[in-house]
């Protein structure tokens, strides 16, 4: 099966919007995903958390929407929308009916130019307690649920913006004034440091029109600051580890590695090498840790792709009760291992080529899916084209890439380790808020 | 034109483009198993999903959990692949086998190039006709959901789940079970246990395979092996009245609040509700309206008083989890710790709102259209499509149902909605299972006066 070729316009308006349009006609759908080149890394020391507390207020209204019109707009129209704020960048998507494009370029547009102008004191404080109750929900009450904040943090030092959580502090966000937030706007959410995509059901002619019209006349911000050198050994120099106890019932490694940066080949190889240890119950961990040994109770290991100083690969291991904690974590490492000193099968190679060739291909059916690589490939590597190239690559990488790559990332002087175990008696939450309530 | 003058106009919106759900066809083989196919040009990804009539909540109570561990013991081996060979010849054509089972039915589904479909199939039919069970693994699946019924307990969102279907449902309702079983049924399943389940799932009669892709009906055929000379035809059969419903019974006759202590808790896990409505109720679309209304959409009711307005909460949500039997209906939120009782006190005035109050016109064209509009985004894919045709199959509804979906949403009134309210949301019968930190919300709670109280202070394992 030959994957679809995704084509596409790109182009750069006069006040350095990027725009991508993906035209085709297969569902009566169309995607908008807006990325801006802001994120976590860009926060300050005392401002943490920023970035994404402001993904919410961009949802608050703007010159000629009011308070959660948006999402009213949008779902009047048999759309869907969100959010997310990431360490290197921001973004904003809908999908349509694809009648309904222009609503959502216009309300991309009138955020982009009169953000400001809606924004008050109560909606930023609604918005910081909303925000501070996801932190609760997805981080401090969940079980293991800042293990990935504290992995973060350990493969970071902490003069590097990577070093904190996209989610940031509570004091932080206490802290986080509208002077702030205006401020943040006026920096980074300009034309030129945005890249708007379009993919599915549209008039490649009209849409750019209608982009024009919208866009055009928002004022570029000429010279959005840019981050000094964020570059980072690719190796930790030494290895770095936390012992959390916990209200979990049973213990669980997560070991991390600095990688190579996103668009790297390495980090393709590094993704088939997940997908060999850990994607699914033919892997290497699977078998070995929890159906053969029957050491774990569940396994996983995966790729993230930064671009400012290194990704990170990481994995878990969940220990089953009454089996030595470190003994998991030692044949964990020995698979970990073996990757480093000889080649993978070629059935294995082949089997992971296969699976990823799917999962790319199911990925690329959806018309949200692509608008959002197209749009991040031109953020993260001025590069979209990658979205027709990032499949041959994963087909191409070979079993001495992958041994190569595991010999830089998987050894021990790069590895950082956080280990739950369970706490004997009582633990408050993992919080760093203030809990007299 | 100035920015401001072009900004302050709204767009029109467009000429929709015409939709309808995909028509599909039937084929009855002769062993009385139904082929089902949804061509889909373009998407050379194909889903595969033989779907049988048959779940968890038929079995019976002293195997609770058998249906699920069976489900996924059936990817350990078979006859003809032991061990992880069939795991390793389904990923050889690049497929992920998906084998489980839901309280209505069993599945096993498969994502693959059109071209390996028939090689699919075939790994498919094994897997579902040909399992071994093997002692040791069955044995080790057996473990593993011992294990994870322990992190259910740690786990506040899982742990106030489980604590409300059981109190919901009355004893011996299969819905007031945990779906995979509990650690006494789950400890006692064995590989004959799991065999008895398996032996009732082998039946034609209660099994389709639903294909969608680019691919024809005779493209399918050929790759299940059919005989030739069957006959295929659109599928336009009504609801099949052989498909019945398991006993439910509620185990709320008045309101009641418990609270499961979890020290420490910065955001108590709130569920709230009853015994809801099962799939084939007469006012379907009315509740799927009003439902929406109260707290579906993302600027529900629910959502713009508890988030938006009070910022008690991330999310909250409400609706009826339908089913072949009345599914429950619940309000679920998690609150920080010290606005339980204002959370709560909120939610239940949004329920009673609901029900004394008709929604405004625009609140319900605001529904409506977003049900309405939102149906083409709902079926882009072939697995979502061929998912669409399992829940009609699951549930024994006509053929026609979804391409009838629009117009029966278009079609509820204002005083649909608030009769849909007035019949199927109970206050008098209203349970409020909070996993939180006692020491913080106890008194308040129960001199809130919900409900009867009572607390729960025996603490989870770890």
């Amino acid at each position: 099966m030959t994957a679809p070729r995704v084509r596409f316009t790109d182009e750069r308006l006069a006040n350095g919007l990027r725009l991508i349009v993906a035209e085709d006609h297969l569902a009566p759908v169309v995607a908008v995903n807006v990325w801006y080149g802001v994120g976590s890394k860009h926060e300050v020391e005392g401002k943490t958390g920023f970035a994404h507390l402001f993904e919410h207020v961009m949802f608050q209204g703007s010159g000629h929407v009011g308070k959660a019109e948006h999402m009213a707009l949008v779902q009047a129209a048999g759309g869907t929308l969100n959010g997310t704020t990431w360490l290197d960048r921001t973004n904003f998507f809908e999908t349509m009916p694809s009648h309904q494009l222009e609503l959502a370029l216009w309300l991309e547009a009138d955020r982009m130019a009169t953000l400001l102008d809606a924004l008050n004191q109560e909606n930023l404080d609604n918005q910081r307690e909303v925000v501070k109750n996801e932190k609760r929900s997805s981080y401090d009450n969940r079980p293991y649920g800042q293990a990935f904040n504290k992995l973060q943090a350990l493969l970071f030092p902490p003069d590097h913006p990577y070093h904190h959580p996209t989610i940031g502090s509570m004091e932080d966000l206490d802290a986080a004034s509208l002077e702030d937030v205006s401020a943040f706007f006026r920096t980074y959410y300009a034309p030129d440091n945005a890249v708007l995509a379009i993919a599915g059901d549209a008039d490649a002619a009209q849409a750019r029109a209608w982009v024009e019209h919208y866009f055009l006349k928002i004022p570029a911000h000429g010279h959005i600051p840019q981050l000094g050198d964020l570059t980072l050994p690719l190796t930790l120099g030494g290895e770095k580890r936390e012992i959390v106890e916990d209200r979990v019932p049973l213990p669980r490694h997560y070991i991390g590695f600095r990688a190579p940066s996103f668009g790297d080949p390495r980090l393709d190889a590094m993704d088939v090498a997940s997908q060999i240890l850990a994607g699914g119950k033919g892997s290497r961990l699977y078998r070995r840790l929890v159906r053969d040994e029957r050491i774990a109770q569940d396994v996983g290991f995966f790729a993230l792709g930064f671009i400012s100083g290194s990704s990170i690969a990481a994995g878990q291991v969940t220990v089953r009760p009454g089996v030595d904690t470190d003994l998991v974590e030692r044949v964990f490492e020995e698979e970990l291992d073996r990757l480093t000193r000889e080649p993978v099968t070629e059935d294995e190679l082949a089997r992971a080529r296969a699976l990823i060739e799917t999962y790319e291909l199911e990925a690329l059916q959806r018309v949200e899916e692509r608008a959002e690589r197209l749009a991040m490939y031109a953020t993260l590597l001025d590069d979209p084209e990658m979205i027709n190239r990032q499949l041959s690559r994963y087909l191409s990488v070979t079993a001495a890439q992958i041994q190569a790559v595991a010999a830089d990332v998987l050894r021990p002087d790069n590895r950082a380790v956080v280990t739950y175990l369970p706490a004997t008696g009582d633990v408050a939450s993992d919080t760093d808020e203030e809990t007299a309530a | 034109m100035t920015l401001e003058e072009i900004l302050s106009v709204r767009p029109e919106s467009g000429q929709p483009r015409t939709y309808t759900f995909p028509h599909f066809t039937r084929t009855v083989l002769p062993s009385g198993m139904q082929v089902l196919v949804v061509e889909i040009p373009g998407r050379p990804l194909v889903t595969a999903n033989l779907i049988v009539r048959r779940g968890v909540c038929d079995e019976p109570a002293e195997l609770a959990g058998a249906t699920a561990l069976m489900a996924r013991a059936m990817t350990e081996g078979t006859e003809r692949y032991p061990g992880v060979e069939l795991i390793e010849a389904a990923e050889r054509l690049g497929a992920t086998l998906g084998v489980d089972a839901n309280w209505d039915s069993f599945f096993a589904s498969v994502d693959v190039a059109a071209s390996r479909l028939p090689a699919a199939i075939a790994l498919l039919a094994e897997l579902v006709e040909h399992p071994t069970f093997p002692e040791a693994d069955v044995a080790r699946l057996r473990e593993e959901r011992l294990n994870d019924l322990l992190q259910v307990k740690a786990d506040p969102r899982r742990r106030v789940d489980q604590a409300f279907t059981s109190a919901i449902y009355a004893a011996g309702s299969p819905y007031g079970r945990p779906a995979g079983g509990d650690e006494t049924t789950v400890a006692g399943l064995t590989p004959d246990g799991l065999r008895q389940v398996h032996r009732t799932i082998l039946d034609p009669g209660r099994t389709a395979l639903i294909v969608g892709g680019d691919l024809t009906t005779a493209e399918v055929l050929r790759a299940v092996g059919a005989p030739d000379g069957l006959t295929s035809e659109t599928a336009n059969l009504p609801a099949d009245p052989t498909v019945t419903a398991p006993p439910v019974a509620p185990g709320v006759d008045r309101p009641i609040v418990r609270l499961y202590h979890r020290p420490g808790s910065v955001q108590s896990e709130v569920r709230m509700g009853h015994v809801g409505l099962p799939r084939r109720t007469p006012d379907f679309y009315a509740v799927q309206v009003m439902a929406a209304i109260l707290g579906g959409l993302f600027n529900s009711r629910l959502q713009m008083n508890l988030r938006e307005d009070k910022g008690y909460t991330y999310g909250v949500g409400a609706g009826f989890d339908m089913r072949r039997g009345a599914g429950p209906f619940s309000v679920r939120t998690a609150v920080q710790t010290s606005v339980t009782v204002p959370a709560i006190a909120e939610a239940l005035k949004e329920l009673s709102r609901m029900r004394e109050t008709l929604v405004t016109d625009a609140e319900l064209v605001a529904a409506r259209d977003f049900m309405v509009g939102v149906f083409p985004l709902r079926f882009e894919t072939p697995g979502a499509v061929v998912g669409a045709v399992g829940g009609l199959f699951a549930g024994g509804l006509p053929d026609d149902e979804l391409a009838r979906y629009r117009d029966r949403i278009e079609a509820v009134t204002a005083e649909d909605v608030r009769k849909a309210a007035v019949d199927h949301i109970r206050p008098d019968r209203m349970a409020i299972v909070v996993v939180g930190d006692a020491e913080a919300v106890a008194k308040d709670l129960e001199a809130a006066e919900f409900g009867e109280f009572e607390a729960i202070r025996e603490e989870a394992a770890g």
